[in-house]
């Protein structure tokens, strides 16, 4: 039975065109995935449902939801099928919730508003929805602000004040993107779980085709307001007819050709290496507590090789890379870069930190955006032992845009004037300005599209044959790590549990962690995309 | 939480220890003897330093500011060399002035701030939202000397409702005491309150941003209920920090407004001390400001811990 029928919806902000005849039916009890890369009106699809879109857009068309049609809803009207009928979940959970208010009594404050519920009455019921999300008030007191509670279980209270009064639909918008791989699977597992016991439709929006793949039974694909390919998941994987669909696909799992690389020896030596972090004490007079965030951790990285990291959010991955990068002092242990010893307690001297440089994942946060780009690229010469004339400076800044594929103009620009693949561009071309040894790319591809993102791991590959660059590359995501390197270092609790070949450690883990967490990670089935692997996309 | 509370005494006994020292020698230095300035430019110099002995102006610095100290603690500021009188029953006449006066001025300025800036902030762009920036702009802008004139010649000339100035005491009537403090409280809360709206405002408009706003908004609360109930809590800390800096102003630099309505309040008070070298009192009523200022950020701290459940662990 249809429960959910859009047609002809059409929504511009300001006279701009946001969505375009978007066309489809979410039956009872199904999982609908929509998917498209940044921009392409997923999200805008959702909140025309909700009638929440921004201040100046208009909106067209019809959407039916259990016979009624909501565009013809007034407010007051909408406010009693938000929550009620339809619930929504967002992909930040770190900041979904109101840090002021105890999870119980945002949960309540659902059944409050719609069901007539006194607030004893309602926090019994929200006691047993938090138990329904696996969040049961003997470990989980529903008196926790949302500061007290991890990102995982901060979208578990989310998912349950949005299904608290089983809605007919619930729509998720990107709500793992935010989430580390283990985390990921369990929240989607739970999804699935409460979609069949409680009979609810999904609307589930995301960017990442392997998560689609593991949720939805029915997928559309969305490219710049449009509708342009919809059909059951299974077919969809088997036999994609537009082609925006199938440069989706094959971006997302998307590997460089990788050329014969050179090779040299050791360039960066870690060993035991250890960092930790005072705790605030509770009270005044207890024990110093520490959090130790790496506890002697021992590699090495060769001259043009590339080491991939991994690990979940809190695992160590970036306060190793800070150490290494001289930006937190080492505390105990030894790092040696290019044959010469740095020990603990000292600073790392400026003739070391310039054979380094690091690219971040928020393009925008790591960039000043009063300044331009000519500027932002120059900073890292400060590094240098001589310093340069200005139009020497302006010389390597252009030849390094130029490298990563921008222009010379675009050195007089600002960074706002830059779509995120460019921003990414130039982060790169920071890094490479000084003619690093090492480069350290922290999730540097993982808020980017998969298209862009194939576009940028292209770069990188020519950057690393060009320069003999060594990267190490920490990511969350499983598949780029696969694609692009050489060795893998899978990180526990601040320590290297399992170290090897990429190919041997994905395809024969050993650790009981790294199987679980290659587990976790979304897949496409083999069966699926048999065909599909053989096609390449070349985006650059 | 206890955590929080203990550094937030500590650094507010740090506070004020620092500014008693600071005062102490600060007045130390400014030049002009009270002995001297009290016996006229003919004195001679046997009868200053007689005086000067009598009130044990003739020890050593660190002696007296340890007796200052000391007396301050037990609640005795010493006496007047002017008025000869224990300081604290001058302090005690005008603060009966002064406290009301700034808690009236507090009131009304929140009291006008809050809907104000909740209406601005709701209504963002439009004419309610224009118009309420431009009269605080123009409620900042107005010097409040100059707005109690114009009150005064409105309500008390023309309109005869209240006096222009004086201030009748508590004795003949609780009422009769507002009555004499409202002008000048309405003069002081303008500015106060233009300020406090603008600050409500942008902290709204800041919250109203946020993630969890949209969350609520998708559970199926207005957006009124959405101002009320999840905003407003978050917007507050940024109000607090102005309400506290407000009152300590309004108790210490109501001087001109005291002026202007002929109020006995402790502006006053101060004023004259420092024209007849009354150091003495200068002394003991900027500490006892300083005190007031101090305690009003430690109970504006404290308040942050209630609103914000993120400060009560780590503080």
């Amino acid at each position: 039975m249809t429960l959910l029928a859009i047609s002809d919806l059409n929504v511009s902000i300001n006279e701009e065109v946001i969505l375009k005849d978007v066309e489809f039916t979410v039956d009872q009890g199904e999982v609908f995935g929509l998917v498209g890369e940044s921009g392409s009106g997923k999200s805008m699809t959702a909140l025309s449902l909700m009638n929440l879109l921004p201040k100046g857009s208009d909106r067209t068309g019809q959407i039916i939801l259990d016979g009624k049609n909501l565009i013809d809803l007034s407010e007051k009207e909408m406010c009693s099928i938000r929550g009620r009928d339809i619930g929504m979940i967002f992909q930040e959970p770190m900041t979904a919730l109101n840090p002021v208010m105890t999870i119980g009594n945002q949960v309540a404050e659902t059944l409050i508003i719609h069901g007539g519920y006194s607030r004893s009455e309602a926090m019994t019921i929200a006691r047993e929805k938090l138990a329904r999300v696996e969040m049961p008030p003997n470990r989980f007191s529903p008196d926790l602000y949302p500061h007290e509670i991890s990102g995982g279980q901060r979208q578990r209270v989310c998912i349950a004040l949005a299904i608290a009064l089983r809605p007919k639909i619930l729509i998720a918008d990107e709500p793992t993107t935010a989430l580390d791989v283990s985390t990921q699977a369990q929240i989607l597992d739970l999804l699935k779980l409460l979609v069949k016991e409680e009979q609810m439709s999904l609307l589930f929006i995301t960017h990442d085709l392997a998560v689609i793949a593991r949720m939805a039974d029915k997928v559309a694909v969305m490219q710049m307001g449009r509708i342009v390919e919809m059909k059951t998941t299974r077919e969809l994987f088997q036999d994609m007819k537009h082609d925006y669909s199938k440069k989706l696909f094959a971006a997302s799992s998307y590997i460089p050709e990788t050329k014969s690389k050179t090779r040299g020896g050791s360039f960066l030596e870690v060993s035991e290496v250890y960092r930790a972090y005072k705790l605030p004490s509770r009270r005044l007079l207890d024990k110093q507590n520490y959090n130790v965030a790496v506890r002697g951790v021992s590699f090495s990285i060769n001259k043009g090789e590339s080491l991939g990291l991994v690990g979940e959010s809190g695992c160590g991955k970036s306060t190793l890379s800070r150490t290494i990068l001289g930006l937190d002092p080492l505390q105990k242990g030894r790092i040696t870069v290019d044959g010469v010893e740095i020990i603990s307690g000292r600073k790392m001297p400026h003739s070391l930190r310039k054979k380094m440089q690091v690219v971040f994942q928020d393009p925008f946060g790591s960039f000043n955006p009063r300044h331009k780009v000519g500027r932002l690229v120059a900073e890292p010469f400060h590094l240098l032992e001589k310093s340069l004339s200005a139009s020497e400076q302006r010389e390597r800044v252009v030849t390094a845009l130029l490298e990563v594929g921008l222009r010379e103009t675009d050195v007089d620009k600002y960074i706002h004037e830059f779509s995120g693949g460019q921003r990414q561009r130039i982060a790169i071309a920071r890094a490479m300005v000084i003619k690093p040894d090492l480069v350290i790319l922290d999730e540097a591809v993982s808020a980017l599209d998969v298209s862009i993102r194939a576009q940028i791991l292209d770069l990188l590959n020519d950057l690393q044959i060009q320069h003999n660059l060594s990267y190490l590359f920490i990511s969350h995501d499983l598949t780029v790590v696969r694609a692009v390197t050489d060795r893998v270092l899978v990180m526990q609790g601040g320590e290297i549990v399992e170290e090897g070949r990429t190919d041997r450690i994905f395809d024969h883990p050993q650790h009981d962690y790294t199987k679980r967490l290659l587990q976790a990670s979304p897949r496409i089935p083999a069966e699926w995309v048999e065909k599909e692997t053989s096609q390449r996309c070349h985006t650059s | 939480m206890l955590h929080y509370l203990l550094s937030r005494i500590i650094s507010l006994l740090l506070s004020l220890a620092v500014a008693s020292l600071v005062i102490f020698f600060v007045i130390e230095i400014i030049p002009g003897d009270p002995a001297s300035f009290m016996l006229g430019l003919n004195a001679s110099p046997e009868t200053v330093a007689s005086l000067k002995a009598e009130l044990g102006l003739d020890q050593t610095p660190m002696i007296r500011y340890f007796n200052w100290v000391s007396g301050l603690v037990v609640g005795d500021f010493g006496i007047s060399y002017t008025y000869k009188v224990p300081i604290s029953e001058l302090v005690v006449d005008r603060i009966q002035v002064s406290l009301p006066l700034a808690l009236y001025a507090l009131l009304l300025s929140t009291a006008i701030a809050f809907p104000v800036g909740l209406i601005a902030a709701s209504k963002r762009g439009g004419t309610a939202d224009f118009g309420i920036m431009g009269f605080t702009q123009l409620g900042i802008a107005v010097p409040n000397f100059w707005f109690a004139m114009l009150l005064v010649l409105f309500f008390a000339i023309n309109l005869r409702w209240f006096s222009a100035g004086g201030f009748s005491g508590w004795d003949t009537g609780f009422w009769y005491g507002i009555k004499s403090l409202t002008l000048p409280a309405i003069a002081l809360a303008l500015t106060q309150a233009s300020i406090l709206a603008r600050v409500m405002r942008s902290a709204l408009i800041d919250t109203l941003s946020q993630d969890y706003i949209r969350t609520a908004r998708a559970k199926g609360l207005s957006q009124r209920r959405v101002l009320i109930k999840h905003a407003l809590r978050n917007a507050m800390i940024p109000v607090l920090t102005i309400l506290g800096l407000q009152f300590s102003f309004l108790l210490a630099g109501a001087i001109i407004i005291e002026n202007v309505f002929f109020l006995p309040g402790l502006g006053r008070l101060i004023f004259q001390a420092i024209i007849q070298r009354d150091l003495i009192v200068v002394e003991s009523v900027v500490m006892l400001m300083v005190f007031a200022v101090i305690v009003v950020n430690f109970l504006v701290d404290l308040t942050y811990a209630v609103v914000d459940p993120r400060l009560r662990r780590d503080g």
